[in-house]
């Protein structure tokens, strides 16, 4: 009787689906959003926290989504009053630390969606970091 | 009896007019104080600078000018439709504060809020409506040719610069972030400075109007 507990725990376990939250090898991530686009816009932004749960720095290399046709990491610079957005190719997370994608900072910009993506919709985003590491991330896309 | 009467009427009466002269200081104050310090959401401006003639074009492609802009607070932001982070961000924060202003005692019957593309080139009227009406129906889309864009942006300090590369689909756009603030007497009254919260602007706002009517009065 007892194992059969043990055994059914270890099945639930198994079979619950992942924490919405992404996590691999010390680097995860909250609370992913895209902004939905107002009507016939293809440019796009999203949104997350990033952390780097290790004691050496990560480095997010690329993002890429068969979503979009292109992803590219950005940062708003808003330097007198004026706002520009830089490509921002390598985006380095300190060790043991957090980074946050937020309106107005780092952000992904996400071009021309495969299709239309509506408030309550989600996407897969892969976050490439240096060394390899590629994590699938979940936006949710957000009015 | 009469005379302690009329000692204790008359110490009641000064006191109320010591009381009213320190109210009327306070407040004196906290309005200079207002008017004066700018803080991190608003710069108010002590001598509004009125504007002069200027002639955009809106998404229903009805003239916007300087007649547009009187009897009315107008919220002015600058930016582009080609614009994934600030300018929605804006919009949104926008939309909001239109929101909270609407719900209190003044309402929103005398406040408009602009967006006024300095992307002449790829902001079509049509391509306007769908935007701005997007964030909330109210919304006004205007742009212009280059010289009527930068007159406007000229009066009000806005900066901006399209980087306009031939064969380049996104060319990237600068613009100012701040979002202006004009009284319905069409004078420049003061600036909200980002990152914009549309509580703060909404807040401040009150005060502003609440400030104007006090000096119209």
């Amino acid at each position: 009787m007892r194992w059969r507990n043990t055994v059914f725990v270890c099945l639930s376990l198994a079979l619950t689906p992942a924490p919405a939250a992404s996590e691999q090898a010390g680097v995860s991530v909250r609370d992913a959003w895209i902004r939905e686009a107002p009507p016939g816009m293809s440019m796009m932004a999203g949104y997350m926290e990033l952390r780097n749960n290790t004691s050496r720095p990560q480095v997010l290399v690329a993002a890429r989504s068969s979503g979009f046709e292109s992803v590219t990491t950005h940062r708003t610079i808003v330097k007198d009053g004026i706002a520009r957005m830089v490509h921002a190719p390598q985006i380095e997370l300190a060790a043991n630390a957090g980074l946050i994608f937020a309106p107005g900072s780092y952000h992904l910009m996400l071009m021309n969606p495969k299709r239309t993506l509506r408030a309550g919709d989600a996407v897969v985003v892969d976050l490439e970091f240096r060394g390899g590491l590629v994590l699938p991330v979940s936006f949710e896309v957000r009015k | 009896m009469p005379l302690k009467f009329s000692v204790m009427i008359t110490s009641v009466a000064l006191a109320a007019i010591l009381a009213g002269v320190w109210l009327a200081d306070v407040s004196r104050e906290h309005d200079s104080r207002a008017v004066l310090l700018p803080d991190q959401v608003i710069t108010l401006f002590p001598d509004p600078k009125p504007l002069t003639a200027f002639t955009l074009t809106d998404h229903k492609n009805r003239v916007f000018d300087l007649a547009s802009l009187k009897g009315k607070w107008s919220f002015l932001f600058f930016g582009f439709t080609h614009c994934p982070d600030v300018c929605p961000t804006t919009l949104a924060v926008l939309a909001r504060a239109r929101e909270d202003i609407a719900k209190n005692a003044l309402g929103a019957k005398d406040i408009q809020f602009v967006f006024v593309s300095v992307d002449p080139n790829r902001d079509t009227a049509g391509v306007l409506r769908q935007y701005v009406e997007y964030f909330d129906a109210s919304f006004l889309g205007v742009t212009g040719d280059n010289a009527q864009i930068a007159n406007l942006a000229g009066q009000l300090g806005a900066a901006y610069q399209v980087a306009i590369t031939p064969g380049v689909e996104n060319y990237p756009v600068y613009h100012t972030a701040g979002v202006f603030l004009v009284d319905p007497q069409a004078r420049y009254h003061a600036v909200f400075t980002p990152p914009h919260d549309a509580e703060a602007i909404s807040k401040r706002f009150k005060v502003v109007r609440e400030l104007e009517a006090g000096n119209a009065a």
